[in-house]
């Protein structure tokens, strides 16, 4: 699987493409009503991002702009966006409404994934310290500086694989508000170069203390994860776990089972999983049983079986 | 070989008769044939007349009565035409496209005399993509850049004039086409980056023996060698270049259109759609949501009618050719699209009926033919100017 679609919304705000050089930007809507979305440098319209970044500031009254999607920026597999978060950075003061923010909102038949080129994003969550809601996609290049942030409350990386760095820089950063931390793990052959231990100051909550939505997925050691989380203290508060899209087998589900008790959460979410009928059936008995909304949908996971009798098994987005 | 012995029409001298006549030069064991035969008695005439086009091609031609309509339908999927176009032993097989094109194009010009609903100088351009960007662009329809346009355009020898090209034109992601190829065949969607990183996606395959097969899975290629091993492969029967335009989605799924265009109208359409970058049916792609594709179009700020438009003006640079069918790629935003593909037998869409307001409801894409036919004046040909008719609501 790919990712096929753009974001259709942002902090509660419906998606709205800017429009491209030369189209109208008399009928725009509301500041407020919408979560912008800037493209740069995309087929036929080939603008630079500063000179989208500046038309868009003219159009727009940026007091009063909520959410911003950055999307396209152009030779994204080659070019990290890194004059796209000095300009924001500069830009500050004129988005003082700006509540969330995405980086990366590129789809398949734009660049794939573990193709897009990323950078420090820590000096954008610096500059902003109102934004409530941050989310990047990609993991090439991808850092994550340890910082404070007083009101980051969502906190997503999708990546077919999130480098150690961006694990460990957000283990140590303090995040008070934070409710809901999405992380992509991926794979080791985009990157995704971290062990379960390195999710400890994660999975301890100690600088997470309203944390309710964990996910920790799309990872080739999926098992180990969900062994680890088993055992994890920050579980007790949580309201989702979210472990979908990985390289999950009976191993880990089992282990996950062993741990600490998990029916008081709202939702379990293990769609795309490798698990046999009778674990899968377990997990019902267990969690389904005691009002835990369960998903277990195989969804595209599908082994492939080698004559010498290797199965692969997949994540659910790589490249 | 003399004209006598050449496949001649059956009742040349009957006069009687109660309306236009058809023919057809076809595989008569094939669906096409069947679906244009069965649009034919619906619309109350007798049956076509089938000319194989294996006899065609062993024969050095054909004749038609004056008065007969000569529809020219696909000489695919026949392993014995496949064999006498292309020397093919093996259907799967992909080389051998640019003496299919020869000896196709020649034998287009042995269809003697009839109304043809297909020009052969429209079809010897619409078989070949370099030549059909060329027209499209001049005519200001919108195209993918390319460097490999026209007459005047590179040619590419190899993986070598590949890669140059991409160099000079900035064009990291790019499509590799065989000039002469259909559906997909033997077409390479390349991705490049810095570091030597490259993708390829096709329904190529490479064979023990290095020869090259169509398959009906599609695959990725990491390794640039194996791509230049292909791509060095096709190139001899020519290949065609053409910028990547990032298509929109439906559903989390790549989305383009066949448009099916009729005497200058755009008559039918499908969305197509797949988690690739190759949409086609046979390989995975499946059929999306046109009333999705028009909501969405319309909500990007953009009009359906234009959508519509940019195909009649593509099928527009083709007038002496009946019917059309038009690869339509709107890009990521919904606002703008680009032609992919004009194809000359690109009507095969069983069973689906005409756009509200085309003239074709409840017409699939051969009734809407032979409707077309019925229309014009007596003995006409299909001559179409561009805007024929009121425009699209």
């Amino acid at each position: 699987m790919t990712i096929g679609e753009h974001l259709d919304a942002l902090h509660g705000l419906p998606a709205f493409t800017f429009p491209g050089p030369g189209a109208p930007t008399d009928r725009l809507p509301e500041p407020d009503s919408v979560a912008w979305r800037l493209n740069s440098g995309v087929y036929g319209a080939d603008e630079a991002w500063a000179d989208t970044f500046a038309r868009f500031r003219a159009a727009v009254d940026t007091n009063r702009v909520r959410a911003l999607i950055i999307g396209a920026w152009g030779d994204a597999y080659d070019r990290a966006p890194t004059e796209i978060f000095e300009a924001l950075v500069e830009a500050r003061d004129a988005f003082p409404a700006l509540r969330a923010l995405f980086v990366g909102d590129l789809v398949m038949e734009e660049c794939e994934i573990s193709w897009i080129h990323q950078t420090d994003v820590a000096p954008l969550l610096n500059a902003y310290p109102a934004l409530e809601e941050f989310g990047v996609r990609g993991g090439t290049g991808l850092e994550f500086t340890a910082l404070r942030h007083g009101a980051l409350r969502r906190l997503v990386a999708e990546t077919g694989g999130l480098p150690v760095g961006v694990v460990r820089g957000i283990g140590a950063s303090d995040l008070p508000a934070l409710e809901h931390l999405d992380l992509w793990l991926g794979t080791p052959d985009y990157g995704g170069d971290s062990e379960a231990a390195d999710l400890e100051p994660i999975l301890s909550g100690a600088r997470l203390p309203r944390l309710r939505q964990l996910a920790l997925r799309n990872s080739e050691m999926q098992d180990a994860v969900a062994a680890a989380v088993a055992a994890a203290p920050v579980v007790e508060r949580l309201e989702v776990l979210d472990l979908s899209m990985g390289v999950l087998t009976d191993e880990g589900a089992v282990a996950l089972l062993s741990g600490q008790p998990l029916t008081h959460l709202k939702k379990l979410d293990l769609h795309h999983n490798y698990l046999s009928e009778a674990v899968a059936e377990r997990i019902r008995q267990t969690l389904v049983a005691a009002g835990v909304e369960v998903d277990l949908d195989r969804d595209d996971a599908d082994e492939d079986t080698e004559d010498d009798g290797t199965v692969w098994r997949y994540v659910a987005v790589g490249e | 070989m003399t004209a006598s012995a050449a496949v001649r029409p059956a009742g040349t001298a009957s006069s009687a008769r109660t309306g236009p006549r058809f023919a057809v030069v076809g595989n008569p064991e094939n669906r096409r044939v069947s679906l244009f035969t069965e649009a034919v008695r619906a619309a109350g005439l007798p049956a076509p007349r089938v000319v194989a086009w294996a006899d065609v091609l062993r024969a050095r031609g054909a004749d038609f009565a004056a008065d007969e309509f000569v529809r020219v339908d696909s000489p695919g999927e026949n392993p014995e035409v496949d064999r006498l176009l292309r020397d093919a032993t093996d259907p799967t097989r992909v080389e051998g496209s640019a003496r299919w094109y020869t000896r196709f194009t020649a034998a287009l010009r042995t269809l003697r005399g009839g109304i043809p609903l297909a020009d052969p100088d429209d079809l010897a351009a619409l078989f070949d993509k370099r030549a059909c960007h060329a027209v499209l662009d001049s005519a200001g329809v919108p195209v993918p850049d390319s460097p490999t346009s026209g007459p005047h355009g590179a040619r590419v020898h190899g993986w070598d004039d590949v890669r140059a090209l991409m160099r000079e034109h900035r064009m990291p992601r790019l499509f590799v086409k065989p000039a002469h190829g259909s559906s997909a065949s033997g077409v390479l969607a390349v991705e490049t980056a810095g570091g030597g990183r490259i993708r390829a996606t096709t329904s190529v395959e490479t064979g023990p023996d290095g020869a090259l097969h169509n398959s009906l899975r599609v695959r990725r290629y990491h390794d640039e060698r194996d791509v230049a091993r292909i791509v060095d492969a096709l190139a001899p029967d020519g290949l065609h270049l053409e910028r990547w335009v990032p298509k929109a989605s439906q559903a989390g799924r790549a989305a383009d259109l066949r448009v099916v265009v009729v005497a200058g109208r755009a008559t039918h359409a499908v969305v197509r759609t797949s988690r690739g970058p190759l949409t086609n049916l046979h390989l995975g792609g499946s059929r999306g949501d046109l009333d999705g594709v028009r909501r969405a179009v319309t909500a990007a700020g953009a009009r359906w009618s234009d959508v519509l438009d940019v195909c009649e003006r593509a099928a527009s640079c083709f007038p002496r050719t009946l019917c059309v069918g038009v690869d339509l790629l709107p890009a990521v935003d919904w606002r703008r699209s680009f032609v992919g593909e004009v194809n000359a037998f690109g009507d095969l869409l069983p069973r689906l009926t005409g756009l509200p307001g085309s003239g074709a409801e409840g017409l699939d894409t051969y009734g809407a033919q032979v409707a077309a036919v019925l229309r014009a004046p007596a003995g006409s040909g299909p001559r179409h100017p561009y805007r024929t008719g009121t425009a699209h609501a």
